[in-house]
């Protein structure tokens, strides 16, 4: 093996994953969509990939916190429709922003909660908070409606210095994620949980003394309040609430964070990967919907690609 | 710690032991497998917790919930399994769960790295502190585990066979640094099979037989050969059938057999009417070449027949039991609660698998009865009804109905690890004599246990591994536990020396 295909590949001797292939990936995209239609290079276009991509960056890189110690949360695409509809309630801002984040730090503190104390598999946990989530947020708004507060819809539509808001909030949301996974303990302990559990020594992590359970709670609250934030960020966008905004956006969230190198038996993965897997999802979506593709065969191509890189990655297991 | 209590899932694997530790002294845990040094030790770190029983420290009752209490206790374990994490680098291995960190919070990756690098070098290892642990040895794998354990601030020190991996140079730097422990006045617990390295760095030493305490006595009191005494000390219960006459035809032949690519090559026959014992310390290499042969194991090479008939090696893991079954081999699993039974179906089920296994997918279950009711008559299976669930049986009866899944599917060669694990001594008995029958039919039997005494009692040829191959083989008869301990640790010294050749 040359010494660039395993840079590409698996960067042995680092827990980062595969990143730098997916990254040659979104720029083919963006190669072939320049050449393939006219619209792409439009400036319109390009300025609208950033808002486009932004509510599936925030959720992704939430996910890749549970991903990390080896868990899954199915529950984040109900908790951004249930965001929405909480934050169309009607009343102030001030109030209502600083709810959707507590309510999400429940969602996540029970999710992990009924993980750990229970030993329940974190797919039938996270499942059943996306119907008990699903449920609530359609007793609330049955059908789209309702208005948001006004400062929900000025930080995400406005600009600040000329810069337009949604470059701000991807430089928060990165800034958050990198403080937490790189520059805390927190982040380490997450790696070794994961690779404790990857390496199949489950209490590997705990025999050092670490406090997994806290840990891994506080990784399923981490995530959901990503969700939450993209679902505040989702309600700026169409100023209303929508039970259905959220919908599968759980499996645009794992596909994503699976594009860009991470393990899905955790322990192996990066904030940068999890970003560029993230844009290669929103170049996809970008193209599909520039090249006429039909939305429904749009969501059977998006199961595809999560089959086939879970497929790649199982091969090489451990990736390290 | 005194009158410690353990046991897991019933099975008493600790019957109230008392040991103190003393600062400055080095103190040997010895016994024999299964004799309960890990499960004290690691009641100590707190990674078990007694059912009863007490730990002082320094005249205070102590009570460790989880490892981290043990830690902060000041109580430092190196674990005799590997546990270190292989996607983190070693320095952060090294430091895992109490990180420096800096100003800011973060990590203080830099010092990390300074620090397990100073501590690599005092354990003379060249490696690059933050290389991934992925990338090591195992012998690389097993110092990082060392420095990690004996390289913090702590004052009692629990080294679990610290040394199995390593070569006589290695031990040596090991050594030096167990003695320099013990001059800054810490108390260490050292546990290993290896007689040279107790009696070189040992002030103290514990024997532990079946959970139970057998002395404490000062290493220098003692020779090498009192020691086994003590390890040994048991008189041959009278539990064992009769052996059996001249074998018959080999039925199992294994040549040229290498388990890994470091081991020496070794042959083994197995005839008909013949019990054979894979007898040795634990985790030698017994169980790899046994499953290897249902291919559970990839061995590195060798050739095995069948009745005649060769078996390719490897065995693929797919489908190695159900050729195996084919070829009239039975293979019964070591973890019968996991890996053998249907606990939750019942002993008529359990004991049909085997027949089941053999028929096309799709036909119609076939019924049985007559054979299934025979099987338990035969076996003296207790229990309420061919429907009850496997599950609520004891243990023995839940042996003899795993055996009896295969006396009852027309194999002739059975393959057991541990037949008697948590079984009580009356259905110890009846196991025996339902494997002499059946050998004893022209069936043929091949075994391993980690009770020495076990094997010799019930099997006609012993065969000692250690290293992953086959070091000694001898008549049961001849057999005691002294000279089968012997010829597994003075094997040791030999593979010792030529190991260390090797780097």
């Amino acid at each position: 093996m040359t010494a660039l295909s395993r840079r590409l590949t698996g960067a042995r001797g680092s827990r980062q994953g595969m990143w730098m292939l997916p990254l040659l990936i979104a720029l083919a995209i963006a190669l072939w969509l320049s050449f393939e239609t006219a619209q792409f290079l439009n400036g319109e276009n390009l300025l609208n990939l950033v808002p486009q991509a932004m509510p599936l960056i925030i959720t992704a890189v939430g996910q890749m916190f549970v991903i990390l110690l080896g868990g899954l949360d199915l529950s984040v695409g109900s908790m951004i429709s249930f965001t929405t509809a909480v934050l169309a309630l009607g009343g102030p801002g001030w109030v209502l922003i600083p709810a959707v984040f507590v309510l999400a730090a429940l969602v996540g503190f029970t999710n992990g909660f009924i993980i750990t104390r229970f030993n329940v598999h974190p797919i039938i946990a996270t499942l059943s908070m996306q119907y008990i989530l699903l449920g609530i947020t359609r007793v609330l708004r049955p059908v789209s409606g309702g208005t948001v507060p006004d400062v929900v819809i000025s930080i995400v539509a406005g600009s600040f210095l000329g810069v337009p808001m949604p470059v701000f909030w991807g430089i928060f949301t990165l800034a958050v994620a990198w403080k937490l996974l790189y520059g805390s303990r927190f982040g380490l302990h997450l790696f070794a949980i994961g690779g404790g559990v990857s390496s199949g020594v489950e209490d590997a992590a705990h025999n050092f003394g670490i406090a997994d359970r806290r840990n891994i709670v506080l990784a399923y609250v981490i995530c959901a309040c990503f969700a939450a934030l993209a679902g505040v960020f989702l309600a700026g966008r169409i100023v209303s609430g929508d039970p259905n905004v959220g919908l599968l956006f759980e499996l645009d969230a794992i596909t994503a964070v699976a594009i860009g190198g991470s393990q899905l038996s955790g322990g192996i993965g990066s904030l940068h990967g999890t970003v560029i897997g993230a844009l290669v999802m929103a170049l996809l979506a970008n193209g599909m919907n520039l090249t006429n593709v039909s939305p429904f065969i749009q969501t059977t191509i998006k199961g595809a690609i999560l089959l086939l890189v879970v497929a790649l990655q199982s091969r090489k297991k451990m990736g390290l | 710690m005194s009158d410690i209590r353990k046991a897991f899932a019933g099975t008493a694997a600790l019957k109230g032991v008392s040991i103190t530790l003393q600062s400055g002294s080095v103190h040997a845990l010895m016994g024999e497998n299964g004799a309960g040094k890990s499960t004290l030790m690691k009641i100590l770190a707190g990674v078990h917790q007694p059912d009863s029983g007490s730990i002082q420290r320094e005249g205070r009752q102590v009570v460790f919930h989880k490892p981290k209490d043990a830690l902060e206790a000041g109580i430092s374990t190196v674990f005799q399994e590997l546990s270190l994490l292989p996607n983190l680098t070693i320095a952060e291995n090294m430091f895992l769960g109490r990180e420096p960190v800096t100003a800011f919070g973060g990590v203080d990756h830099r010092r990390m790295r300074r620090e397990a690098g100073k501590a690599l070098a005092e354990l003379g290892l060249a490696l690059d502190p933050g290389t991934l642990v992925s990338r090591l040895s195992i012998a690389e794998r097993q110092f990082v585990e060392i420095a990690h354990g004996i390289m913090t601030e702590a004052s009692v020190f629990i080294l679990d066979e610290p040394t199995a991996a390593l070569n006589a140079a290695d031990v040596e730097v090991l050594n030096r640094h167990i003695r320099r422990l013990k001059d800054e006045g810490k108390a260490v617990v050292y546990i290993s099979h290896r007689m040279d390295e107790i009696f070189a760095i040992c002030d103290t030493v514990t024997v532990l037989k079946d959970g139970e305490l057998v002395s404490t006595r000062p290493v220098a009191a003692m020779t090498p050969a009192s020691l086994i005494a003590m390890m040994v000390g048991r008189e041959l219960a009278d539990l064992f059938p009769q052996r059996g006459d001249a074998p018959g035809p080999v039925v199992l032949a294994v040549e040229d057999f290498r388990i890994t690519e470091r081991s020496r090559p070794f042959s083994l026959s197995l005839s008909r009417g013949e019990i054979v014992a894979l007898a040795g310390l634990e985790g030698q290499g017994q169980q790899r070449f046994l499953r290897s042969l249902v291919g559970q194991y990839y061995p590195f090479a060798g050739h095995a027949t069948i009745k005649g008939k060769p078996l390719p090696l490897p065995v693929p893991p797919g489908g190695g039991v159900r050729r195996l079954q084919a070829m009239g081999v039975g293979f019964v699993p070591e973890d019968r609660k996991e890996d053998g039974l249907f606990l939750g179906l019942s002993v008529a089920h359990n004991i049909a698998a085997a027949l089941h296994s053999k028929r096309p997918e799709l036909a119609l279950a076939a019924g049985y009865q007559r054979l299934i009711a025979e099987t338990m008559s035969s076996l003296a299976v207790k229990a309420g009804s061919p429907n009850a669930a496997v599950g609520t049986l004891s243990g023995g009866n839940q042996q003899k109905v795993l055996l009896g899944r295969y006396l009852c599917a027309d194999i002739d060669i059975l393959l057991v690890e541990e037949p008697t694990r948590g079984v009580d001594i009356g259905a110890k008995s009846e196991i025996y004599r339902l494997l002499r029958d059946f050998a004893g039919k022209g069936g043929a039997v091949l075994v391993l246990s980690r009770e020495t005494v076990e094997l010799i009692g019930l099997c006609d040829r012993i065969c000692v591994v250690h290293n992953d191959t086959i070091v000694k083989e001898m008549p049961a008869a001849d057999a005691t536990e002294h000279n089968i301990l012997d010829a597994a640790l003075s094997a040791n010294g030999e593979a010792h020396g030529a190991r260390g050749e090797h780097r």
